[in-house]
């Protein structure tokens, strides 16, 4: 049933409007689970749209699997998604830094805070991101060190190539994920693909990985796929490749791929000049999980994410 | 005056970024305070105000070498490639660096440059950061003193502007320069005033008038200014908050400033296609209008007032 969580009049004839897709079984009891997908919350991150249709595709063609509650929320910013936007368009406001938001705030922060009323009480919630327009990332569960206690072995059940814990910078105290995590809502954070884009493998095996977890879960009634092992970096580190100057970056290998230390990445051009200002080597062995789609670079900009060593999660 | 540059970082198409520092004062001597001009590029007012500031100390130093006391940093523009785009943020990935600091020298760009200056702004007694709003509206002057446990929010009516706003920070604020500035042992302030994209005259003198008058009251120039308000210190409980109930075409009848009673209508809202009055907006309490939405389009919802309530 498509619901309308939330709705504001815009001063020329329309109305933003936030709606959800809401499935549940006949009879809902103190003990129904519920689960909500979010995704859309920057309007430039499109993957999670493909892998909304694909759950919502499955669940109605299975009504009677559904045991719980599942609440599926495509499109958190509107407005940035129609006009290729990461933030709220108007007030050039990330969604995702303006949780958990008020109502004597600005809109974003009005926004914010009507998601977190709406998806409050869930037992679970899954944020999916598309990384940005800038770099292409391996599907991945990102997990702050103070929740991976709680939160690694579910993600684990979805399957994903790999599991990043973290150390939490304060200012992601005003994510989305941070807000639910804080009043009980357990709530994995997805990264995949790159943004504008849709990687039609990663959508299928996400969706795929979700309905997994939802059967773990006991929110569908569906055997349960043997899980695909994924890797993490509880034991293991991740080193950040950033330009040292500025040019056009040119890489010279795809990504998610095994590298040896020293191997090359990819190199800085200057195509006015043309020289080569800078060649980028692997400071280690591991996997290439992350590498900048996006060509003009600045010092400073992230080119690419090593997993060195990686160890695999148990199962 | 010597002219530096506290920061550079190459560009593949442009010239590189810098940003400049003002110094004033004998060379060595203790630094007593710097003063940061905006870290947006829309901030009109305050990079009017900062560049008044240097064309002011010039003078004066030239006139009378021993004008001041210790030394003063003044760094006009953090964001020049932002200025000259009309945009508020980083140009390529369109982030802040007022939410980067204190800095990673081994982070993405707006990170290094974050940290690049702050290496040369974080060891002055003083430190002043001139900021616009950053959501669509009008301001009266005011100090910000955030709350950490190092603020001495008193230091601040030495402005002589009328109202300090005292501020339990959010996520987003820890941060900021300035939070990062008091972290690290400055008493650090930031004066907040005007409206993105707009040069406005009579409030950026004030801003102008609140710098040179608390440089000289901290004894830091050699300079009479005249006296200004006591300086009252507000929180988020003094601040009634009022929001638009309609959207459309807004039509503010209060400036910023002005004290207003309970009743009194502040602006009117009218449909957008038909022109028929939707709302009237009504002054929930007294008090002064602190801050003003800006645009003459509104959402419903929208914040269109703050008053700073007289009654408590
Ligand atoms: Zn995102």
């Amino acid at each position: 049933m498509i619901e309308e969580v939330f709705s504001v009049k815009l001063p020329v004839e329309e109305t933003l409007k936030l709606k959800r897709n809401r499935f549940n079984p006949p009879d809902i009891t103190k003990s129904t689970k519920r689960i909500s997908i979010v995704t859309g919350t920057h309007g430039d991150e499109l993957e999670g749209q493909y892998v909304c249709y694909l759950l919502i595709k499955w669940l109605r063609e299975n009504p009677k699997k559904i045991k719980g509650i599942v609440d599926i929320y495509p499109s958190m910013n509107p407005m940035g998604i129609d006009s290729i936007s990461r933030n709220f368009p108007f007030y050039d406001v990330d969604l995702n830094r303006s949780f958990p938001g008020h109502t004597a705030d600005f809109l974003p922060a009005q926004v914010a805070n009507a998601i977190v009323e709406t998806v409050k009480g869930s037992d679970f919630a899954i944020d999916i991101h598309a990384s940005n327009i800038f770099l292409k990332e391996l599907p991945q569960i990102r997990i702050s060190r103070s929740n991976a206690h709680d939160l690694v072995p579910l993600a684990e059940k979805l399957g994903i190539d790999f599991i990043w814990v973290h150390d939490a910078v304060t200012v992601l105290e005003s994510t989305f994920s941070h807000a639910l995590n804080s009043i009980g809502t357990k709530t994995l954070v997805v990264e995949m693909g790159v943004g504008m884009r849709i990687t039609k493998e990663y959508g299928e095996n996400l969706a795929k990985g979700i309905l997994n977890f939802m059967a773990y879960a006991g929110i569908i009634d569906e055997p349960m796929h043997p899980c695909k092992t994924s890797v993490s970096t509880q034991n293991s580190s991740v080193h950040f490749i950033n330009a040292s100057d500025a040019g056009i970056f040119i890489p010279t290998l795809e990504h998610n791929v095994m590298v040896k230390k020293g191997e090359k990445l990819g190199e800085i051009i200057d195509p006015l000049e043309g020289v080569i200002k800078e060649s980028l080597l692997s400071p280690c062995d591991g996997l290439l999980f992350t590498i900048r789609e996006y060509p003009v670079v600045y010092e400073g900009s992230l080119l690419a994410r090593i997993l060195e060593n990686p160890c695999e999660v148990n199962e | 005056m010597r002219e530096e540059i506290l920061c550079e970082i190459t560009s593949l198409s442009r010239e590189p970024l810098r940003i400049k520092g003002f110094r004033f004062g004998t060379p060595n001597s203790k630094p007593s305070c710097v003063i940061v001009g905006p870290l947006t590029g829309t901030a009109i007012d305050q990079l009017w105000v900062a560049s008044r500031l240097v064309r002011f100390l010039r003078q004066q130093e030239l006139e009378n070498p021993a004008f001041i006391k210790g030394e003063i940093l003044v760094v006009p523009a953090v964001n020049p490639y932002s200025f000259n785009m009309g945009k508020s943020f980083w140009p390529m990935d369109n982030t802040d660096i007022d939410a980067m600091f204190p800095g990673y020298d081994k982070g993405e760009s707006t990170q290094r440059i974050a940290a690049k200056l702050f290496e040369k702004i974080n060891h002055f007694e003083y430190a002043v950061v001139l900021e616009a709003r950053k959501d669509r509206a009008e301001c009266i002057p005011y100090v910000k003193v955030l709350k950490t446990g190092y603020e001495d929010v008193n230091e601040a009516q030495a402005f002589g502007l009328d109202f300090i706003h005292y501020k339990e920070p959010t996520p987003s604020d820890t941060v900021s320069l300035n939070y990062n500035w008091q972290i690290w042992n400055a008493k650090s302030f930031s004066i907040i005033s005007g409206k993105k994209g707009t040069l406005r005259k009579i409030e950026s003198t004030k801003v102008f008038d609140a710098l040179i008058r608390f440089l000289s009251k901290k004894g830091m120039i050699d300079y009479a200014a005249f006296e200004g308000a006591v300086g009252n210190v507000i929180t988020s409980e003094d601040m009634e908050v009022v929001k638009s109930n309609a959207a459309g075409l807004f039509d503010a009848l209060a400036p910023i400033g002005e004290h207003v009673v309970h009743g009194q209508p502040l602006a009117r809202i009218y449909n957008a296609l038909d022109g028929s009055l939707l709302q009237t907006i009504i002054a929930p309490c007294e008090g002064i209008v602190s801050c003003k939405y800006d645009y003459p389009l509104i959402f419903q919802n929208a914040v269109a007032f703050r008053i700073i309530k007289l009654e408590k």
